[in-house]
């Protein structure tokens, strides 16, 4: 079933890995550069929902105290590390081409480069303790009070003074973009967010084997 | 090719560069942008993407085999 899924996702991305490379028409003003966007946006739609799906299993696992919303979290958790990984390498080359620097310090990219460190603080935790069910209660805490930062992220166009370019596709006026680059967009979050969940199925597949093996190592 | 032909052809070269050398002096800012580092960087984007996805399931398939491996030792 898992591998099932991340076959799909994969053949959606090379839909839509052909729609940009041949069918999405070129914008007017940013030229082939705004390409970029068809997999820069995307991939932060899919870490956000990764990081809430973590918080989720988070608050779950602390109440239930059961241990397949932990398998969930630390499953949704390394795909959310590699998908704002994509977003924090490929937004910066875009910055280049349109604002003349890779990085600056607005407040757009500082947030989103600090939820990358707070993630990656969560498997910091689970693994610093010597008892691996405090190390979990701690991962929990993390990934709750990281994923704050995600709605920060989201507004911080909008109170702050930004150089990040303003929501075109969740703004109040409706999305702000020609219908082919709609639609290729839209293929492009339904391709990824495929992807992550068949991704994540089989990496809870892996968490289900090794909590296995330990299980049998402690016999 | 006998010396003809080269001829012709270095005179095709010269003229289009002729013509092509103000052209491209005169070009926007927009218009240069098409002419390389752009493309560079378009590319250079959509590898990273396809080299950490397919990095993300090369990686659980083998920490997974690792495990697979293991479980039957310990059943046994």
């Amino acid at each position: 079933m898992a591998s099932a899924v991340a076959l799909l996702g994969a053949s959606l991305l090379m839909v839509l890995l052909w729609m940009v490379f041949f069918w999405v028409p070129t914008e007017a003003v940013q030229g082939v550069i705004q390409r970029i966007f068809y997999v820069h946006v995307p991939a932060a739609w899919v870490s956000f929902m990764a990081f809430g799906i973590v918080a989720l299993c988070g608050v779950m696992y602390l109440w239930l105290k059961d241990d397949r919303f932990d398998r969930l979290a630390v499953s949704a958790a390394e795909g959310g590390m590699v998908f704002t990984t994509i977003v924090l390498l490929t937004g910066p080359l875009w910055g280049k081409i349109a604002w003349g620097t890779y990085w600056t310090w607005e407040p757009r990219l500082t947030l989103t480069l600090l939820l990358w460190f707070i993630y990656l603080g969560y498997f910091m935790v689970r693994n610093a303790t010597e008892n691996p069910e405090r190390g979990k209660r701690f991962a929990a805490v993390v990934g709750i009070v990281g994923a704050l930062d995600i709605p920060l992220i989201h507004v911080s166009v909008l109170w702050f003074r930004s150089l990040h370019p303003q929501p075109v596709v969740l703004n109040a006026e409706g999305p702000a973009l020609d219908a082919d680059m709609g639609i290729t967009i839209g293929m492009g979050v339904l391709a990824f967010t495929v992807f992550f969940f068949g991704v994540m199925m089989l990496r809870y597949q892996l968490e289900c084997a090794r909590a296995r093996a330990e299980l049998l190592e402690a016999r | 090719m006998n010396a003809r032909s080269l001829a012709r052809m270095a005179s095709v070269l010269l003229l289009t560069l002729a013509v092509a050398t103000p052209v491209l002096g005169q070009a926007t800012e927009l218009g240069r942008q098409t002419l390389g580092r752009p493309y560079w960087h378009f590319f250079a984007a959509y590898a990273i993407v396809v080299v950490m996805l397919a990095g993300w399931i090369v990686s659980i398939g083998r920490r997974l085999k690792v495990v697979e491996r293991r479980l039957p030792e310990l059943d046994g």
